[in-house]
């Protein structure tokens, strides 16, 4: 099944995808953007890992069908992975929030050395 | 003799039993008896085993006497103890002329000891353990005697050493015993160090040079003397500086043991035990074991000019030295000691000079005669109440009959008055020495010097103990008026002891006070004092006895082991391996006139010094004593020298390793380490801001950096093999 849309392109998308959510993690002060910047980065690689299944091995030698299965795996694996993530994240936003009453990630130093 | 040849586990053992029996019930029997007859039951039961060893050991003499002189020599093997493929060591024992001679010497002065310490000791609550260390010292001196091989020699060496200590230090309460009993343990140490580098040094040359030893098939028992002592001939003779490396690190330990210059000073102190262990040990039996292993290994010093050069120059200087100090002292039992050190200097000349066999003919007529003068002291300390100053003594004759008749024998023996033991031992030693070349170092003939010095010293002795005996035993009774200012000299110097410990606070109140030993009834040596009205008795037949015993054996045993050459030829029947022939007299020398002149110009002096009693000029004020008297009373300083060199200098190499070692080099290290570790988290902290957002950004750059040089390794690839370039090319192609 060829595509109109070519390897560069996805990867331009990932790349730009990733950038957005590096500068919102590094900018941003509220741990909620924070986590969907997050889930941003995620999503870029899991756009990433889809196009080079979808577009075969860069290996020489290498089984197509099985680099297609893995970076869908992978994929699969990642979004588990996130979800549990924001999950427990969630809760610890939750908690210091009770304790604290505010979630801004500036205020939360006390681990400075 | 073979048939016989196990009886001398029965000798070995029985001092063994008796030490396992004193140890375990003797507590439990003295409970159940009372003191009384529980002490007597015990005293036999110490006597009996030793007395029952001497019987064997003369039968095992008789029989070995009887068999050939070439075949006077069996080993008994009781267990393979070290068994490896390149050596084993039994556990066996040798029945020759020489350690069946200190058999008998050890059995037979022992058991009259025993004897006699059943009445010393009879007001000694701890009667039992006296007697339990005083069998295992028997036991370790037969095993050193005994033993067939180097090993079981250092095991009784290191035994009799243990006994040594535990009964210097018998009354371990006090600290002036205690301190006695480390230095004697601690000095002997210095010899041991010798003894066993020797042994090892002996043992690693043997094994380097297995192949040329002519040995039966399978024999693997190098350190054993039958298989040692032939080969050592062949091996040593064209190695010179090996044999005498051996020989004199052997001659370090003997002289440990045997208390020659520079490790002598221990045994005066260790007159700080029990009047018999000084006679048993340190006089007639452990101390003599040095001359007894050079006869055992007399082949090594055979093969060492050098070495025996050295053994007699020591031991000429030790007699000397020795001699000299003895007339300084006021204590009788130092006089003896000093004596005792200054005859086993004698007998180191004897064996330096190749006369082997003149050393354990002084060895057994010391034993003799010291133990006899020992004993007779201990009798005379006994009586006089404990106090061992001669200046307190006098006209005890009158008192004291039978100690007076015996220990003047006694003192006939030593000062080598003709016809009695000591006077044949004496001549023998000096007749081997001046007669022979073989102890020289560097072209010297050092032999005969160490003779001549050991002519002066004979001399020397004949005064000393004629000085002792008559301020003992004749002139005023000078207890009867002691001066008040004197009175308690010896508890001051007793006093000032303590004062010099040190040892420390002594914060558990171990150590007894002053107060405290006085306060002890029939405890201790110095519980009451001599007054004028002190009236000296007889001591009790278990103590005379063995006097009287000792007595005759050193007025006939000189004359009966001299006689037809018999100690010579019963030692050694073959003559020497190495030296062969050795001269018994210097040519153009009347010997025997010269060490009669010695001794009777000895005597003389001393008679006419000492016959009206105590000299103004050695009394109580020690102001007015010549100033080499009192040196040699404070032992020229040498003691005092080598204590605080040992002591003190020590403990400035202790402080110096501390300061420098421990504290510059070792708690630098430890402390730097922990200070980088330190300074290292400090400069990382700065890192640790606490900001989650700047942790952010350290992980972007660090992603950053890792995937650039990722990239730039990349590029540099780029151009080297083709398969990489044709990767890239087919990523680019699609």
């Amino acid at each position: 099944m060829e595509s109109s849309v070519p390897l560069g392109g996805y990867l331009a998308v990932g790349l730009m995808m990733f950038i957005v959510g590096v500068v919102g993690v590094v900018i941003r002060r509220n741990p909620i953007v924070i986590f969907m910047c997050i889930e941003l980065m995620l999503n870029a690689v899991n756009l990433t890992l889809l196009a080079f299944a979808k577009y075969g091995p860069i290996v020489k030698g290498a089984d197509p069908t099985q680099t297609a299965m893995a970076g869908q795996m992978m994929v699969i694996f990642v979004m588990a992975v996130a979800a549990a993530e924001v999950a427990v994240g969630l809760g610890i936003i939750m908690a210091i929030y009770r304790l604290r009453h505010t979630i801004d990630v500036d205020e939360m130093s006390v681990m400075r050395g | 003799m073979e048939a016989a040849k196990n009886l001398i586990w029965l000798v070995l053992f029985l001092p063994v039993v008796g030490s396992l029996i004193q140890a375990l019930i003797g507590g439990r029997v003295l409970k159940q008896l009372g003191p009384k007859k529980g002490k007597g039951l015990m005293g036999l039961l110490a006597v009996t085993p030793i007395a029952i060893a001497f019987g064997i050991g003369a039968y095992l003499t008789m029989q070995l006497s009887q068999a050939e002189p070439s075949s006077r020599h069996a080993v008994a093997t009781l267990f393979s103890w070290i068994d490896f493929s390149s050596i084993s060591i039994p556990f066996e024992v040798i029945i020759d002329p020489l350690s069946m001679t200190m058999v008998l010497i050890i059995t037979g002065i022992g058991s009259l000891i025993h004897l006699y310490a059943t009445g010393y000791m009879a007001e000694e609550k701890e009667y039992p353990r006296f007697f339990t260390y005083l069998n295992l010292f028997i036991a370790a001196m037969l095993i050193l005697v005994l033993g067939n091989n180097l090993a079981l020699m250092f095991i009784g060496w290191e035994g009799v050493g243990v006994c040594s200590y535990l009964l210097i230090g018998f009354w371990y309460k006090d600290v002036v015993n205690a301190k006695a009993a480390n230095k004697a343990f601690i000095v002997n140490r210095i010899g041991d160090w010798g003894l066993t580098l020797g042994m090892f040094l002996l043992a690693s040359f043997f094994l380097a040079n297995i192949g040329k030893m002519q040995v039966a098939a399978g024999e693997t028992r190098w350190l054993s003397y039958d298989v040692l002592l032939p080969n050592a001939v062949t091996l040593l003779q064209s190695n010179p500086g090996i044999a005498t490396a051996i020989a004199l690190l052997f001659f370090v330990g003997a002289c440990g043991k045997s208390a020659q210059f520079p490790l002598y000073f221990w045994l005066p102190d260790a007159m700080a035990g029990p009047t018999p262990v000084s006679a048993l040990i340190h006089a007639a039996t452990m101390v003599t074991s040095g001359v007894v292993m050079l006869n055992r290994l007399h082949v090594l010093f055979e093969l060492s000019p050098v070495a025996s050069a050295v053994i007699a120059m020591v031991g000429a200087f030790t007699a000397l030295f020795a001699a000299a100090i003895a007339f300084g002292q006021t204590d009788i039992k130092k006089v003896l000691a000093y004596s005792t050190v200054s005859q086993l200097g004698f007998m180191f000349i004897g064996c330096g000079a190749g006369g082997y066999w003149t050393g354990m003919f002084h060895v057994t007529t010391h034993a003799f005669f010291k133990a006899l003068l020992f004993l007779g002291s201990g009798a005379v300390i006994y009586a006089m109440a404990h106090n061992q100053d001669m200046r307190n003594y006098g006209n005890l004759r009158k008192y004291l009959p039978i100690t007076f008749a015996t220990m003047f024998i006694g003192f006939l023996a030593i000062a080598g008055v003709p016809g009695l033991a000591g006077f044949f031992s004496k001549e023998a030693i000096l007749g081997y020495a001046l007669g022979n070349h073989h102890a020289q170092a560097g072209g010297y003939n050092l032999g005969v010097v160490a003779g001549w010095t050991g002519l002066v010293v004979a001399a020397m002795t004949a005064c000393y103990m004629t000085r002792m005996t008559w301020l003992t035993f004749f002139g005023p009774e000078r207890w009867r008026a002691i001066p008040e200012a004197a009175h308690h000299d010896h508890h001051e110097e007793h006093v000032e002891h303590h004062a010099h410990a040190d040892h420390g606070p002594d914060e558990h109140g171990f150590f007894m006070t002053e107060d405290e030993l006085h306060a002890q009834p029939h405890e201790h040596e110095h519980h009451h004092d001599l007054d004028a009205s002190h009236a000296p008795k007889e001591v009790p037949p278990s103590m005379y006895v063995p006097l009287v015993v000792l007595a005759a054996l050193s007025l006939f045993g000189g004359y009966l082991l001299h006689n037809n050459e018999m100690l010579e030829k019963w030692l050694y029947p073959t003559g020497l391996p190495v030296l062969t022939e050795l001269e018994k007299h210097p040519h153009g020398l009347p010997l025997m006139a010269l060490s009669i002149g010695a001794a009777s110009l000895g005597l003389a002096i001393g008679l006419f010094m000492y016959w009206k009693g105590l000299p103004a000029s050695e009394g109580w004020d020690l102001t007015k004593w010549a100033p080499w008297r009192r040196a040699a009373a404070n032992q020229f300083g040498y003691d005092d020298a080598m204590v605080s060199s040992a002591v003190e200098g020590g403990d400035q190499i202790a402080t110096a390793l501390w300061k420098r070692v421990d504290v510059g080099i070792v708690d630098r290290i430890v402390n730097g380490l922990g200070g980088l570790a330190n300074g290292v988290g400090r400069g990382l902290s700065w890192f640790q801001t606490g900001q989650v957002r700047g942790y952010a950004l350290m992980m972007l750059a660090g992603v950053a950096l890792l995937l650039g040089y990722v990239a730039f390794k990349m590029k540099a690839r780029e151009t080297e093999p083709m398969e990489h370039v044709e990767m890239t090319q087919e990523v680019a192609r699609r």
